[in-house]
């Protein structure tokens, strides 16, 4: 049995059960981080070091980075739809994936952390409208991607749309002034079509 | 024939041009970023939206993000060579420590490495410097947990999953920081300055 570690409120596990559940692969699960805690117990850090969810238990390997997992459950699970099979094509959704986790979640985290985390008296508007102003300017370098692609892959939904997938539910359900993007805005309305999404991203809703 | 755009005292650019030596890829690159600029004019910005370098143009496949363009020049050009490990698995868990090394290790090392190499000393905030040293130290720290039950990143051999962490490494061992006793990060770091391509492209280009 595949055993997930981490609160489904984290947008890192959502990626993870966001593709198990676009395969329909039986997992279990069980809430570790944020008010959960356990993420500093010897017992996970002996799994993972860094205290950070998800960590994923598949058979004999123990694997964290929620990318790393998302590639190796789409590698071995679905080949040829999540995971393309031509390694141009794969190498493209990698870059996507990546850009996510070195340009678009770093600047995700000061306009989600304080609106969604803080109390209302401890923030900052003035930097968090700045923060989402700079937020807006990576979602615009995507957003021109979309405009000669559907997905972030190419033509169709693959692994490379889901570290992004619940970043873009932010996006759009912060109360940010947003840029109008209207190639997003259509690639995140085919996202809130499927099924898997709405019930790991959406029906979770920002906490 | 492979171009590589970006200079060479990146260290990002550095993963790539390593990895090509490694694995005998012949490639041309071309100075872009940093003091020699051109990122940022718009036939570079219509390969590259993001303006960062690497960019890699292989026969006219445009490819960026560093780590992206070494799993695409390892898996096309390397699957023969001691450095593509031979199961998905390995190749899975090697390949965390790209990841890792993007939204873990990097992020303290960058206010450590720009303030001490890249800024004037009298601008210099030896504050901050500290507190992101304290940062890199942790991350580092996660190496040495690994590095006690495994010879490299990627397993037992030396892999491409190895090569991302490596630069920041270098980085760690030679800048002008107060640094805690790693013992298997410091024997990893001595097989992989062994390395000839890790020397060239790395060590002696230094800290710039």
């Amino acid at each position: 049995m595949l055993l997930v570690k981490g609160r489904n409120t984290s947008s890192n596990v959502m990626k993870v059960l966001w593709t198990l559940a676009e395969i329909g692969l039986k997992h279990e699960r069980e809430d570790i981080g944020g008010p959960y805690g356990g993420n500093d117990r010897a017992e996970y850090r002996a799994l993972n070091p860094n205290g950070l969810v998800p960590t994923v238990i598949d058979h004999d390997l123990v694997l964290w980075e929620s990318n790393t997992i998302v590639r190796w459950l789409a590698a071995n699970h679905s080949l040829d739809r999540l995971c393309p099979a031509d390694t141009g094509d794969r190498a493209r959704c990698e870059m996507w994936m990546d850009w996510q986790l070195s340009v678009l979640n770093p600047l995700m985290v000061p306009v989600f952390h304080p609106l969604v985390r803080l109390p209302e008296e401890d923030r900052d508007p003035a930097a968090i409208a700045a923060a989402a102003a700079k937020w807006g300017e990576a979602w615009k370098i995507f957003d021109g991607h979309l405009a000669d692609n559907a997905y972030a892959g190419g033509n169709s939904f693959t692994m490379a749309d889901i570290p992004l997938g619940p970043l873009a539910y932010r996006w759009f359900e912060l109360p940010i002034d947003r840029p109008n993007l209207p190639h997003l805005r259509r690639w995140y309305d085919a996202l809130c079509a499927r099924p898997a999404y709405r019930a790991n991203v959406v029906k979770i809703g920002l906490v | 024939m492979l171009k590589i755009l970006g200079r060479n005292t990146s260290s990002n650019v550095q993963k790539v041009v390593w990895l090509c030596e490694e694995i005998d890829l012949p490639f041309e690159r071309s100075d872009l970023g940093g003091p020699f600029g051109g990122n940022n004019e718009p036939d570079y910005l219509a390969l590259n939206p993001n303006a960062r370098v690497p960019t890699i143009d292989d026969d006219g496949f445009i490819l960026w993000e560093s780590n992206a363009c070494v799993r695409y020049l390892v898996e096309k050009y390397g699957q023969d060579t001691p450095i593509w490990p031979k199961s998905l698995q390995d190749r899975a868990s090697g390949g965390r420590w790209m990841d890792w090394a993007s939204t873990t290790l990097s992020p303290p090392h960058v206010p450590v490495f720009q303030g001490l190499i890249r800024t004037p000393e009298a601008e210099r905030d030896m504050d901050a410097i500290a507190r992101a040293r304290d940062g890199f130290s942790k991350a580092v720290a996660v190496l040495e947990w690994w590095l006690a039950d495994h010879a490299f990143l990627s397993g037992d051999d030396f892999g491409f999953g190895d090569i991302p962490a490596a630069p920041f490494v270098f980085r760690w061992f030679n800048l002008p920081i107060e640094r805690e006793d790693y013992p298997n990060v410091q024997r990893w770091y001595d097989a992989i300055a062994a390395r000839p391509a890790f020397k060239k492209n790395v060590i002696d280009i230094g800290l710039q």
